[in-house]
């Protein structure tokens, strides 16, 4: 089936390869904190802001990468994962596609609304933290697991 | 939506594979469709027309639900 936005099915296991590994060490280095020095570097930013939120401008600012690996590695990994084709991606498999797309997008802004309501100050950061991947990490464990169910319920009327 | 595709295909002595493969969609799909669960694309709908040597009409017809 001709897809526009969809990654070529060999891709998938690219993502699963980039994905488990980057949700690991994303979830260590939240953990332990953990930013290896071979990692610090002078980065240029073209906005900076204190705490405050005051101070905005541009400059050069001492910087640990981790953070940008494990969550552009993450970003990567789940879009791979989320949207290449599967083997016989068809209509039906479209369907599952988009209804788990809606419901990921539900749960994520869910997650959002509780976040906004209960937690607050340096917690909200944390919510805000995870949901920046949770719409992507939701869609890919509804959608595998629709198409879990989809097989297991196969009946082999040939 | 319901359909006869279940029994076309056995009159044809089709696996639901082998109509998957003549429509170019997986087994899931055929399953779905005969179980109704899920209804096909027009241009699905045309190809099994064809497969089956039937008009559409034929194959598929409305229920309670789609006429609500």
């Amino acid at each position: 089936m001709k897809t526009r936005y969809l990654f070529d099915p060999k891709w998938k296991k690219w993502g699963w390869i980039i994905l488990i590994p980057a949700i690991l060490l994303g979830l260590f280095t939240v953990i332990t904190d953990w930013e290896p020095a071979l990692l610090d570097i002078e980065m240029y930013g073209p906005f900076i802001t204190d705490y405050s939120g005051e101070g905005s401008e541009s400059g050069y600012l001492d910087n640990n990468l981790m953070n940008e690996i494990c969550g552009i590695l993450l970003i990567l990994g789940g879009l791979l994962v989320a949207f290449s084709k599967q083997q016989e991606e068809d209509e039906f498999i479209q369907k599952l596609r988009l209804e788990s797309l809606v419901w990921a997008t539900y749960g994520n802004y869910i997650i959002l609304i509780l976040g906004f309501v209960f937690v607050y100050d340096f917690g909200f950061f944390w919510v805000m933290l995870f949901n920046m991947f949770t719409v992507l990490l939701l869609f890919i464990l509804k959608f595998h697991w629709d198409l879990w169910k989809l097989k297991q319920s196969l009946s082999y009327a040939e | 939506m319901q359909n006869n595709l279940k029994m076309e295909r056995a009159r044809l002595k089709m696996t639901q594979a082998d109509l998957a493969a003549k429509v170019g969609v997986s087994r899931q799909t055929i399953n779905a469709i005969e179980q109704g669960k899920y209804g096909p694309s027009t241009i699905l709908a045309l190809r099994l027309s064809l497969v089956f040597d039937k008009s559409v009409n034929e194959l598929f017809a409305l229920d309670e639900d789609d006429l609500n």
